[in-house]
């Protein structure tokens, strides 16, 4: 089965083809340039240099969210409309999940969080045992300290995405660790490896079905945006 | 800081002098009833920063985007209600990528980041007279030096 997958959820964009257990190509570009410039470049690229064409995918994969809105609309798009014109399966992969496939064969609880601005973050968090993957909460959004205050302890924790920065700064306890270059952000064969796990499951959608999947900002962000709002109503 | 102009000819001198100081990814806010001189100072920025389409209100797309010196987004927040709606415009996409300037920042003043240019625009007496109070810009940025 030959699987593609694509990532375009935040700056980085990536793109996969997936076959049999193997990784046949793999691009990966994080310049900051425009997605809806390169996504299909890429794709195109992929396809051209590994002598495939559009109607040997059986089953496309998407980070469908969360990340960046524009972002994960054309990653979204992209797929959907690949998907629609060969009438093939997708299936929706969190951003959050894919990053912990990053870390496949390790042993280690991995703490995903991607930067939604202003000390927030949107989190997930995973166990990685050896070759499975099992989710230890849902995807939510989260302010930084929520999110550390609420890591467990006495486990060695593993930081991922574009805002394990910004969490490994506050962070005290030397259990917590932020991922390497190489395993730090969402990329599209995690994507596939992801992917793999939720079609054997049965968890596919149509690519009319195919949609973003956003989380809305925390109910402690929004009353604290009502309070700012109601402080600067007078000042300016 | 303020300001007085005494006509839009004068406002959008104000917005040009403005754009002589950005450094290309910075946020403005302006703040100012219909008819205040929004977008005749956006005009004057646009200009400043050697945008050469036109400039217009977006209160229908919500967002133009033109190509000058630096990338400018032109926001016009009149017919955005909420955080939902702010969310599906792409907003927070564009900050940090070019000069973000904003009209109607009343209805996402929640959202302004900390660090932006405030800018309020007040009628007068006198009919084509406007004052501008201006917050949040470098102490070391002098308009008129």
């Amino acid at each position: 089965m030959l699987i593609c997958s694509v990532d375009s959820s935040a700056t980085p964009a990536s793109v996969c083809l997936f076959e049999d257990d193997k990784i046949i190509a793999e691009y990966y570009l994080n310049t900051g340039f425009t997605h809806s410039q390169t996504l299909m470049a890429m794709l195109e690229s992929v396809l051209r240099i590994s002598d495939k064409r559009a109607e040997d995918i059986d089953l496309y994969a998407v980070n469908s969210g969360p990340g960046s809105f524009t972002g994960v609309r054309i990653g979204v798009s992209a797929v959907k409309g690949m998907a629609y014109a060969q009438d093939k399966p997708c299936v929706e992969v969190s951003t959050l999940e894919s990053m912990a496939y990053n870390f496949l064969g390790s042993h280690a609880i991995i703490c995903a969080c991607m930067d939604a601005r202003r000390r927030q973050v949107y989190h997930g968090l995973f166990r990685v045992d050896g070759n499975t993957v099992e989710r230890l909460c849902d995807d939510k959004a989260i302010a930084v300290d929520d999110l550390l205050s609420g890591l467990p302890d006495r486990e060695e924790i593993i930081l991922v995405g574009d805002g394990a920065e910004l969490v490994f700064q506050s962070a005290a306890d030397p259990l917590i660790t932020l991922a390497p270059p190489n395993r730090r952000y969402q990329r599209a064969s995690s994507v596939a490896l992801a992917a793999v796990e939720t079609y054997n499951r049965g968890e596919v959608v149509s690519p009319a079905a195919l949609m973003p999947r956003y989380l809305r900002l925390s109910q402690a962000e929004r009353e604290r945006n009502a309070k700012i709002k109601q402080e600067q109503d007078g000042a300016l | 800081m303020r300001v007085t102009t005494s006509c839009a000819r004068e406002t959008e001198q104000l917005g040009e002098k403005l754009a002589s100081v950005l450094k290309g990814k910075e946020m403005i806010a302006l703040f100012g009833d219909l008819g205040a001189g929004k977008t005749a100072f956006t005009r004057g920025l646009c200009a400043g920063l050697g945008v050469a389409d036109g400039v217009c209100s977006p209160t229908f797309a919500i967002v133009n985007a033109y190509q000058g010196k630096y990338p400018v987004y032109h926001f016009d927040m009149y017919r955005i209600a909420d955080l939902d709606d702010l969310f599906a415009t792409g907003f927070y996409d564009y900050i940090g990528n070019g000069v973000i300037i904003i009209e109607w920042s009343e209805n996402i003043e929640s959202e302004l980041e900390p660090d932006c240019i405030r800018i309020r625009i007040e009628k007068t007496d006198n009919e084509n007279e406007r004052i501008f109070e201006i917050r949040g810009m470098d102490d070391d940025a002098d308009l008129f030096g």
